[in-house]
């Protein structure tokens, strides 16, 4: 019994759960990022536009007399006027500095005093933050004028606080993770149930295994998921193969020892007369031997029995049968060297038996072996597809010797179920073809040959055995 | 003649053994396939019987390794199973023939002198030299279709000798095929069995079949008929 293996670390339930979920992760967290960072810049871009309206506003009241700035009408923002409120102007000019600031900004400053001085082309508008001395966000919006003179440049600066965007922006963010974190859940709850549901077939097939082990079931059912129908039609052909050849060791250990009784008998009296020493004790050894060699024939075809395939398997191999025969007839010319046979071989080279190669081995070894014992010097050997079929083989063997009588031909194949049919003097060869020709579903014939001889002819259809 | 005998069931490599002593031939055993290689590889045997069960190194590897180091004597397999995959297999890789265990004694001496006989080119059983002929199935030697009686060691030295006509036998061969290691032997005794073979064959020293190659060895010199 090879040990178990330790189950592979990781279940198809967990990989299945942890791939959808690094998935899932991934997906919303790029989302999530993607949409923060669109709100974000559009937050800004809206601030930005804000303040080049409050520019404007600043540049249509402001007036500039003996260098210094008046503003004549009411500015339209209140802010600017009311202290702290979190809206401040500037005007400046590169290189000199501030020149004016609106009245909310009487006790503010920017960290970096510096942005006044800045040079700005005409026209352009910087956008920037920056944090005021208190260490809180600011936007800046600086605008470059050519006054009316078309000599003075100044720098129109508006600057707003960033607290309120911000907060907005946090809003947001709030609302978008905890609406995200929302689906990421409802969809991991869906992901687990449509799970169960999607990997029940493999549940069932577990289940219906023990049921087969435990003798309540004999198959595994047909209405599989076309997925899983191929291992489970193998699985079923495994089932049946294993019952079959139980079946077959009970059979034959059964045969084996029912026919094994009758020469003991015979021994066991022989062994008693031969006590009382009688004259004829050469007679009785004879007697004995013969029994011995009976009884090794018992076991031999038991044997064979035992060990053959279930033929017609379709988990099975194809064997080229050109080159087997071939290697059959080489080794038989060897055997019967003294009797110089001649063999003439027509054989197909796409002629295939499907099947198990020593039962084929098996049965070409025995008919040849006949062909070449009782032959006068010829044997001829043909093979080819079956006529009529995509998995066929046809087989004939003829020989130019003596050939079989017609009453002994039918008699020659009857299956030996019990060696105690065959009869004394006959090899098992002839029984255990018959066994394996039929384990196939094939048929063989005994007739004359044109050679003089006898003639087999092997008919295959292997079709029969695909699932 | 020189048999090798590779089997690893102690019984039955002991009775292959003595039976095949008993019928004249001198045997060399080995219980596995290793000191089976190694024996075939060294000596010079003029047959080999087989197991194909084999410890250490299995009877077909050990054929098909013995055929490539260039031993064409025959081989015999030995196969339990007695399916034809073993014995397609067995004469595939090299054997000449095979016998299925359980098996008589007599079946083995009958192929292995089938295979003697092959090898040294002879078709049949019966070795004829014009007056003289020699059946080795029944190891009898007729001159003129009259039996001659040899004793055991005459009949395997002249068999030895009809078994590889117009060759030169030196002393030596003939010693380490027809003797048993641990047979004390005498030089002289060969020249002792040619003399007297000499003298049944070819009483009126007409025939001559037997020639002395000075300082070489001997030669059955007479035309296969």
């Amino acid at each position: 019994m090879t040990p178990q293996e330790k189950p592979s670390n990781y279940s198809i339930q967990t990989r299945l759960i942890i791939s959808f979920s690094m998935l899932l992760f991934v997906f919303l967290g790029l989302t999530g990022t993607v949409l923060d960072r669109a709100f974000r810049n559009s937050v800004e871009a809206g601030a930005a536009e804000r303040l080049q309206v409050q520019v404007y506003l600043l540049l249509a009241a402001a007036d500039v007399y003996n260098g210094e700035f008046y503003f004549l009408e009411d500015l339209r923002e209140p802010r600017f006027s009311q202290l702290n409120s979190g809206l401040y102007g500037f005007i400046s000019m590169a290189g000199l500095g501030e020149l004016w600031r609106s009245d909310s900004a009487l006790t503010f400053d920017l960290e970096n005093p510096q942005f006044l001085r800045k040079s700005i082309d005409v026209g352009e508008a910087q956008f920037s933050k920056a944090a005021s001395v208190e260490q809180e966000e600011y936007f800046i919006l600086s605008y470059g004028i050519l006054w009316e003179d078309g000599i003075s440049k100044y720098n129109f600066t508006v600057v707003e606080s960033a607290t309120p965007y911000y907060s907005e922006i946090s809003n947001f963010r709030k609302s978008l993770w905890s609406w995200l974190g929302g689906v990421a859940v409802l969809l991991l709850l869906m992901q687990a149930f449509l799970m169960r549901w999607g990997l029940l077939p493999l549940h069932r097939m577990a289940r219906d295994l023990k049921q087969i082990e435990s003798g309540d079931k004999n198959q595994l059912a047909e209405n599989y998921p076309k997925e899983l129908q191929g291992v489970t039609n193998n699985l079923n052909m495994l089932i049946e193969t294993e019952r079959k050849q139980q079946d077959r060791y009970r059979t034959t250990l059964g045969d084996l020892a029912h026919s094994l009784k009758t020469p003991l008998a015979v021994i066991a009296g022989i062994m008693q007369s031969l006590s009382r020493k009688p004259a004829d004790v050469d007679k009785q050894l004879d007697a004995v031997n013969e029994q011995l060699t009976r009884m090794n024939q018992i076991v031999s075809y038991q044997l064979q029995r035992a060990v053959q395939s279930n033929g017609g398997l379709s988990l099975a191999r194809q064997v080229q049968v050109q080159p087997l025969i071939n290697k059959v007839t080489d080794a038989l010319v060897k055997v019967y060297l003294d009797k110089g046979v001649k063999v003439h071989a027509q054989l197909d080279s796409d002629a295939v038996f499907f099947g198990d190669e020593r039962d084929f081995l098996e049965v070409l070894g025995n008919i040849l072996d006949n062909a070449f014992k009782y032959c006068d010097g010829q044997v001829a050997v043909t093979a080819s597809s079956l006529v009529g079929s995509d998995r066929g083989l046809q087989i004939t063997i003829e020989d130019d010797g003596p050939g079989i009588s017609s009453e002994k031909r039918e008699y020659v194949l009857q299956r030996g179920a019990r060696a105690d049919t065959l009869a004394q003097g006959q090899g098992i060869g002839l029984a255990v073809v018959t066994d394996i020709v039929a384990s196939y579903g094939g048929a063989i014939e005994v007739n004359k040959s044109d050679l003089g001889g006898a003639r087999v002819s092997l008919q295959f259809d292997f079709r029969r055995t695909e699932s | 003649m020189r048999l090798l005998v590779v089997e690893d069931e102690s019984r039955l490599r002991e009775q292959l053994a003595q039976g095949l002593s008993k019928q004249g031939y001198v045997v060399d055993v080995a219980e596995d396939g290793k000191t089976g290689l190694y024996y075939a590889t060294e000596y010079d045997f003029d047959a080999a019987i087989i197991d194909i069960g084999l410890p250490e190194i299995d009877g077909i590897s050990l054929i098909q390794q013995m055929r490539v180091d260039g031993k064409e004597y025959p081989v015999l397999i030995l196969t339990a199973r007695g399916d034809w995959q073993d014995k397609v297999a067995g004469l595939d890789a090299g054997a000449d023939d095979y016998v299925v265990k359980p098996f008589q004694l007599e079946e083995i001496i009958a192929r292995l002198n089938a295979l003697l006989r092959r090898a040294a080119g002879f078709a049949k059983p019966k070795l004829e030299f014009g007056r003289l002929s020699l059946d080795i199935t029944t190891k009898r030697l007729l001159l003129d279709e009259k039996s001659i009686d040899l004793t055991a060691y005459e009949y395997k030295m002249l068999e030895y000798l009809m078994l590889h006509p117009g060759q030169v036998i030196s002393k030596t061969e003939l010693t380490e095929h027809l003797y048993a290691q641990d047979y004390d032997r005498d030089s002289n005794v060969l020249e002792v069995f040619v003399r007297r073979l000499r003298q049944k064959l070819d009483p009126e020293q007409t025939l001559k079949p037997i020639e002395t190659v000075r300082g070489q060895g001997y030669r059955f010199v007479l035309e296969e008929s």
